[in-house]
């Protein structure tokens, strides 16, 4: 008897178990009182790629017994966005502080225009991860955001199936006209079509200490190896850069790339390949691998994880070679004169500027060349599921408005605005704007990966030869080197 | 027929299936928890996704994954790090837990202590070795950078590269980084280890410690011939431990070395981390996955070999 008992209470517990386990059952459809708005107004254009299957108006079920009330307001549907901010963060030393401040101020703006509509729901993601976190909910059919925000190289996630072509509809709207040509070849896949809506560009500057460079950044590799020596001189190394392998070559997007493209030199041959042994990038590795034997070089650029950060915060080297959007993470700052800007805010590099203590200058470039510069894009893209395509649509409408574009360079990433008229706004007419203007013109900027249709593989691949040529081993054979390493990727490709 | 056989005829279905039925919600929670992402995991390295979709591309994740230049680095660094782990987080248990099993005063508070390196995550341990090593203000910066101590221009930790190998192609000596991660996994793991292995030597029998003495055996040889060997299966439990969280664990590298300097510091569960979530190639981070376990597998049975410790006989 004990063991019928027995049994048939394991037989309950695994049933209880598979009951729990299973899908819940789907939610009956509420009834939409009859005072709500039609079905999304905007309907998505019938050449818009992969269109979700939303049920059709004459499908919704009447509205039955309960009366709708006058005073009842549609439940908002959600845009789910995945961002690296986190509004709910009031860490005001929080490495993100400005992106979750912006979050804070203009989700409510949002919400508040698409009462009872749509309803910015922000998810945070880990920097370092969500890439890889968004590839893996498209590729295992997981929960998809409807809006995802990226700042890295658009063909890795092509590549992957995981962003939505969306060339047809942006040539649709009318902002598209007044896209900043750069911003849309940074958007834009090897294989010509558009995968991400730009909201800004990035291109890499040099931040220089006056005091260290009284007399202007040096033009030539032969002019900084110069006052490079003075500086050494004084104690002071020129400069500071991302050049170790941190973050799986993340280096790649940032200094490192400004050097290499000074001299002329590329990661890919145009075709889609990788192609490193040039003459171009063995002289650039050469004058690397000289100022950092000679000591020009901070130890803190191998360090990773934005350890090179720290001297130029101190003012204690001369030049960093950084994005353009630094300023939002250096403070507090002090000048080698010893003068403070400690707001603690992104205005303290602004500040710095505009006292004339710190300027913008391109790197140097040989006789005959010129400067380069890694270009990179903020933007977002409609990820493949996407839920919500027609409230992720209406919302890149509405961020792609003179309005909201500044504000979501200013306040959350940085950079130039991807809208044309969205430069004459009074907030990029600063000092700082000015200079950073004038540095990408007289730059040759483009995104480091090219033609590359698979830069995530690439990234850690090139930045580990590039440091272990300069750093490591600066006696390895430098042609050597660089062809096994595009061999390795080449393998890949086919 | 007996009454016993009838009897036993008549609760031969109970008594046939209860073990099953006892057995079923825990072969299921293994089957959901287990046996699917293994099989998935298997799947998956036969898989590679492009634009398209998933396609099957059979072993070429694995080959491509041998083939890789940082992937023999790699195996040769997981070699050096998990040696002097296990080797320094046994030696350093053992010591102190035969210490704490002596009656001296506050050994209380000396476990009590003990305790904290095992309550923080491993990422919090992984950015407290970082900021006492870390340039410009780590703790130690100032004393290692010291070129008189450390000619030419003082150590940096982080960011010394590798004495030229003894032998080549084979990372050893590692770079001070290395040394970093295995004291940072050692200090981590040594809590467990130690309470481990005290629990085991306070287990040992007084009287047979005593009767060594009385026999004439000096300490060396009451710790060699009769503590040793008594607290063999603990030590080979710990050793299982520390193998497979020195194998698998990411996060102290993540925090500490972040593989570096160049890729000083990539011992391939760093390398698996990096193939799936930076790289984003999931089918051959699946590939390494398996050589990992099976790596895992080898490793737990040479254990079980050398220490002569196996089902049926664990007595040595």
């Amino acid at each position: 008897m004990n063991k019928r008992i027995l049994l048939i209470s394991l037989t309950i517990a695994v049933l209880t178990v598979l009951a729990a386990c299973a899908p819940a059952p789907t939610a009956t459809p509420v009834p939409a009182p009859t005072s709500a708005p039609a079905p999304t107004s905007a309907p998505a254009p019938t050449s818009a790629p992969q269109a979700t299957a939303a049920p059709k108006p004459t499908e919704a079920p009447k509205p039955t017994a309960v009366p709708p009330t006058a005073t009842a307001v549609p439940k908002p549907k959600d845009i789910v966005f995945w961002t690296q901010f986190d509004e709910k963060n009031m860490d005001p030393k929080s490495d993100s502080a400005v992106g979750n401040a912006y979050l804070r101020d203009t989700m409510p703006q949002f919400n508040k225009q698409f009462t009872g509509k749509w309803n910015w729901a922000n998810v945070q993601k880990d920097f370092s991860k969500m890439n890889a976190e968004l590839v893996a909910a498209v590729q295992a059919k997981g929960e998809v955001p409807d809006l995802f925000q990226i700042s890295l190289d658009i063909n890795t996630f092509v590549n992957n199936g995981t962003a939505q072509d969306l060339t047809a509809w942006a040539q649709a709207q009318a902002w598209y006209k007044d896209l900043d040509p750069s911003a849309v070849s940074a958007c834009t896949a090897t294989n010509g079509k558009l995968y991400c809506i730009p909201l800004s560009i990035r291109p890499q500057v040099v931040l220089v200490w006056k005091d260290h460079f009284p007399n202007g950044y040096p033009k030539t590799p032969a002019d900084f190896l110069t006052q490079a020596a003075a500086l050494k001189a004084k104690g002071v190394p020129a400069l500071t850069y991302y050049g170790s392998t941190f973050g799986d070559g993340n280096g790649i997007t940032r200094g490192m790339t400004t050097m290499m493209f000074s001299f002329g030199g590329k990661y890919d041959d145009g075709k889609g390949k990788m192609l490193l042994n040039t003459p171009e990038n063995i002289a650039a590795i050469q004058f690397m691998r000289e100022i950092v034997a000679k000591g020009y070089v901070t130890e803190s650029s191998f360090a990773g994880n934005f350890q090179e950060e720290e001297a130029f915060k101190t003012g204690a080297v001369g030049s960093f070679a950084t994005g353009m959007n630094a300023y939002l993470f250096l403070n507090t700052l002090k000048a080698p004169s010893g003068t403070r800007y400690a707001k603690g805010n992104l205005n303290d590099y602004l500040d710095a500027l505009a006292a004339g203590d710190t300027y913008l200058a391109p790197f140097p470039a040989p006789a005959g060349k010129t400067p380069g510069c890694n270009l990179a894009a903020s933007g977002i893209i409609v990820p493949t599921g996407s839920k919500n395509l027609d409230g992720a649509k209406e919302f890149i409408n509405w961020i792609m408005t003179p309005q909201q574009n500044p504000q979501f360079v200013l306040g959350a990433v940085g950079g130039f605005p991807a809208l044309k008229t969205s430069l004459s706004n009074s907030s990029f007419q600063t000092p700082y704007f000015k200079q950073a203007g004038q540095v990408m013109a007289a730059s040759n900027c483009r995104p480091w990966f090219g033609t590359l249709t698979k830069p995530s593989v690439a990234q850690p691949i090139i930045m580990t030869t590039l440091y272990k040529l300069i750093k490591e081993d600066p006696t390895a054979d430098i042609a050597a080197a660089l062809t096994k390493a595009q061999e390795e990727y080449n393998k890949d490709i086919k | 027929m007996s009454p016993n056989i009838h009897s036993l005829k008549k609760q031969s279905w109970f008594d046939k299936s209860l073990p099953v039925w006892l057995l079923l919600p825990t072969m299921l929670a293994l089957l959901v928890v287990q046996v699917y992402p293994t099989l998935y995991t298997i799947w998956l390295s036969t898989q590679e996704h492009d634009a398209a979709g998933w396609k099957f591309v059979g072993l070429d994740n694995f080959e491509r994954l041998i083939t890789l230049n940082q992937f023999g680095e790699s195996v040769g660094l997981t070699i050096v790090f998990l040696v002097f782990h296990v080797a320094l987080t046994m030696l350093g248990g053992f010591i102190t837990a035969f210490l704490l099993s002596r009656k001296i005063r506050f050994s209380g508070l000396f476990i009590t202590l003990l305790f904290i390196p095992w309550v923080l995550s491993h990422v919090i341990v992984g950015f407290m070795f970082r900021l006492m090593v870390a340039p410009d203000y780590g703790v130690f910066t100032g004393y290692l950078m010291d070129p008189a101590r450390f000619p030419p221009n003082g150590l940096s930790i982080l960011t010394a590269v590798p004495p030229k190998p003894w032998i080549p192609g084979f990372p050893f000596p590692p770079a001070p980084a290395m040394w970093l991660l295995i004291l940072a996994s050692t200090w981590r793991a040594l809590p467990f280890v130690t309470l481990l292995i005290l629990a085991a030597i306070q287990m040992v029998p007084a009287e047979v410690v005593e009767s060594s003495r009385i026999d004439g055996a000096n300490n060396w040889q009451v710790i060699r011939h009769i503590v040793v060997p008594l607290i063999l299966p603990t030590m080979v439990v710990a050793i299982f431990n520390v193998i497979l969280n020195g194998m698998n664990g990411v996060a102290i590298i993540f925090t500490s070395t972040g593989g570096g300097p160049g890729t000083a510091t990539q011992i391939l569960s760093y390398l698996l981390y990096s193939i799936g979530w930076s790289r984003i190639q999931f089918g051959r981070a699946a590939a390494l996955a398996l050589i990992i376990a099976l790596v895992n597998w080898a490793l737990i049975l040479a254990t079980l070999r050398f220490t002569k410790i196996e089902e049926g006989h664990d007595q040595v």
